[in-house]
């Protein structure tokens, strides 16, 4: 059994009878060495769809899990179960919880790094009053609002107005979390939130990875929230250096907020404002400040300097990549496209009006950035087999139309492996009107083919 | 991805029920096992079918049974007709299973599964109506149909539900607005099944409740029995697990009574 994976959380969902007659059959050697594979912050087992368990039939999963927690910082658990299922978990491992328990995948997503809404009203229970803490402190440092209750009275009582909230979270259970860096993105600008004393296990809770997509798929202004950071040494000094070297080249700009130096020797502020890091007393002074966040690149992505146009290597795979996106909007339409003309120049987009459009970036043995531009009713058609209905609902079409450029990043990298060349792709990135995108690619040159689905124009474009 | 034209080459391609088969049937409908057990054997293939399906240890022979004349006497007439229905989904059967890792032994081993399981439920049920008994043949086609439609798809379906965790019929049902249970129901119509086994099958998809409690009854039982089949190892290991939802909530009222049912079987 394979899992699905969404915003860097894969979730296995078995259904009917789970026992010591068919557990090994759920997952094999196989899908095991494919998850420890996968860079997800959280690994969970729906339990929605179990009909019957037992310890036995758990044993796999949690064999999976003690792999995950060795090899990785992965969160891992069961979700998606009602109390009596909550309670025979419980049971089976009392002596020996090191994974999570989420009532809800919903509510596991709040505590994942990757979860990209924040402030979100959580009214939060849980009889062990350690649990209750452990899980209002990763939630705050999430940017959520948990409004704890003591006792399970109250918790029934404030339940009773649940429209008040956006989460409930009763039946949950936190065992051994990541030390992952949370990362949220507020507009154009990435949020990380770093913790305690920086040392140098920072280079390892820091998803380097996440920070060079974030690199080429446009973002420019990355901000550390250190208002909880006591101090760093030496070795925190030199990684934040080398990040700001490193993003010079996109000109990409570091800051930190609310960091204080009053146990951190002040040379260390010298030295990384020596290396292009800005500080700011608040998150506000940058966020607030529209002129401010203009000059850092928090409002737009455009200010490159080093502008890389598509090369050799790209155009030699345009096919490749030209298949996978037609083959993936052909799957989800089932209509069919054809190809209207292909040239290299920047990007020309005809009437801007109702048309969104979405980025992945691949990089490996060569490197790049898909762009795919569509007229909305497009959109909407091709986010159908994924949302199961029609919908006028902006942020559900964005948020599919990510999935789906996912599928076509996926097939990309398919393609490209049957010969031998060897790609990653990036989280994708959703565009809710024209002007937006052209801040990242309006001065880069690349390869642009114009298709056509049942008469509605849609454009793909191939840049570096 | 699959479309509606696939849907009716699908169709067009299902084999007309031949005359030895309708007669049987017929004479089968009718009560008349000796005939029908005579008509019958002149078909080899079905003769061969009905020999291999008998001798599974389900059946619990103890010495191999080879005449037709002695395997419809010993199923009686419901289950005779219900393995001539097995037999004629059999028919549809692929050359070889692409998207699900499964064999000629493995589906039979399925059919023969639900069959007897079936049988054991509409006992306790006190139900002995032939055509209930064989409507269960008809269930394991909505595995063929998903082998026939989405065997040329494997790579999309696997991309896709990397993604998100959507089951076949809920893929053909948003792409072709026809669920796998529509496509059986056809499959129903060509053989010219009795009505109420299509119905039981559609109620067995969980997603369409009849107004009919006793039709809802049977459609309850028989979406456990397919997950609680589904949930075995070799159908696990064939990928059968996911292959539709699984309406936990639609079969929570009867599922002490089949735990039950299937401990005293084992």
């Amino acid at each position: 059994m394979k899992p699905s994976v969404k915003n860097g959380v894969a979730l296995f969902s078995p259904q009917g009878f789970l026992d010591s007659n068919n557990n090994s059959a759920f997952l094999s050697i196989d899908d095991i060495d494919a998850t420890l594979k996968l860079k997800v912050d959280m690994v969970l087992v729906s339990m929605k769809k179990v009909i019957f368990f037992n310890r036995n039939g758990l044993d796999i999963f949690i064999k999976l899990f003690i792999r995950l927690r060795k090899h990785t910082q992965t969160i891992v658990g069961f979700c998606d179960y009602n109390h009596k299922k909550y309670e025979s978990i419980k049971k089976f491992y009392k002596d020996d919880i090191n994974f999570s328990l989420f009532r809800t995948v919903e509510i596991a997503h709040l505590f994942s790094s990757n979860f990209k809404e924040e402030n979100k009203s959580i009214l939060l229970y849980s009889s062990d009053k350690h649990q209750r803490s452990a899980m209002a402190i990763e939630l705050h440092n999430n940017g959520h609002n948990p409004i704890i209750m003591q006792t399970s009275n109250e918790f029934e009582s404030k339940k009773q107005d649940s429209d008040k909230y956006d989460y409930i979270i009763y039946d949950t259970y936190i065992g051994e979390m990541g030390n992952k860096i949370i990362s949220r993105v507020r507009g154009n600008a990435i949020i990380y939130t770093v913790l305690s004393y920086l040392d140098t296990n920072i280079s390892d809770n820091f998803n380097l990875a996440y920070h060079q997509n974030s690199l080429n798929v446009g973002f420019r202004l990355f901000i550390f929230d250190a208002y909880k950071v006591t101090s760093m040494n030496i070795h925190a000094l030199n990684f934040f250096a080398k990040l700001a070297s490193s993003g010079a080249e996109y000109n990409a700009t570091i800051c930190f907020a609310g960091l204080t130096f009053d146990k951190t020797p002040k040379i260390f502020k010298e030295n990384l404002e020596d290396s292009g890091i800005l500080f700011y007393e608040q998150m506000d002074d940058i966020l607030e400040n529209k002129k401010l966040l203009k000059e850092l690149g928090g409002s737009s992505s455009a200010n490159i300097k080093t502008i890389r146009s598509i090369n050799k290597k790209s155009v030699v795979e345009l096919p490749r990549f030209i298949n996978a996106t037609v083959a993936t909007i052909e799957m989800m339409t089932n209509s069919k496209a054809i190809k209207e003309a292909a040239e290299v120049h920047k990007i020309e987009v005809e009437n801007k009006e109702n048309k969104i459009a979405s980025s992945i970036g691949y990089y490996g043995d060569i490197d790049g950035m898909v762009i795919l531009v569509f007229p909305i009713d497009i959109a909407k058609k091709a986010c159908e087999l994924l949302i199961g209905e029609s919908t006028d609902d902006m942020e559900l079409i964005l948020d599919t139309l990510a999935e789906l450029v996912n599928i076509v990043g996926g097939k990309i990298k398919t393609l490209l492996s049957n010969d031998d060349v060897k790609v990653d792709i990036t989280l994708p990135r959703t565009y809710q009107n024209i002007d937006s995108l052209l801040e990242v690619v309006e001065d880069k040159k690349g390869v642009q083919v114009d298709l056509s689905f049942n008469d509605n124009k849609f454009l793909f474009f191939l840049t570096r | 991805m699959v479309t509606n034209d696939d849907i009716s080459d699908f169709i067009q391609k299902i084999p007309p029920t031949s005359k030895i088969l309708k007669e049987t049937i017929h004479l089968l409908n009718i009560g008349d096992l000796t005939k029908a057990a005579k008509i019958a054997q002149e078909d080899l293939a079905l003769k061969s079918y009905l020999k291999n399906i008998v001798n599974k240890p389900i059946y619990g022979f103890k010495n191999e049974v080879n005449d037709v004349s002695q395997i419809f006497g010993i199923l009686g007439i419901s289950q005779s007709q219900q393995t001539v229905y097995n037999y004629m989904i059999n028919l549809l059967n692929p050359s070889k299973w692409l998207l699900f890792k499964l064999n000629e032994n493995s589906f039979h081993e399925l059919q023969a599964q639900l069959s007897a399981k079936w049988s054991i439920i509409l006992q306790h049920l006190k139900i002995g109506n032939k055509d209930i008994h064989s409507s269960i043949a008809l269930l394991p086609a909505s595995i063929i149909v998903t082998e026939a439609l989405f065997c040329k798809y494997i790579d999309d379906v696997n991309l896709l539900r990397n993604t998100k965790a959507l089951d076949y019929n809920t893929i053909l049902k948003r792409l072709c607005k026809l669920s796998l249970f529509d496509i059986c129901e056809k499959i129903s119509i060509e053989w010219e099944m009795d009505k109420i086994i299509p119905t039981i099958l559609q109620s067995s998809s969980g997603l369409i409740i009849s107004d009919d409690e006793k039709i809802n009854t049977l459609g309850k039982w028989m979406h456990l029995l397919l997950f609680y089949e589904l949930s075995q190892t070799t159908f696990v290991e064939a990928n059968l697990n996911d292959f539709i939802d699984f309406q936990i909530d639609y079969v929570e009222d009867i599922y002490e009574d089949f735990t039950n049912i299937m401990q005293m079987d084992k």
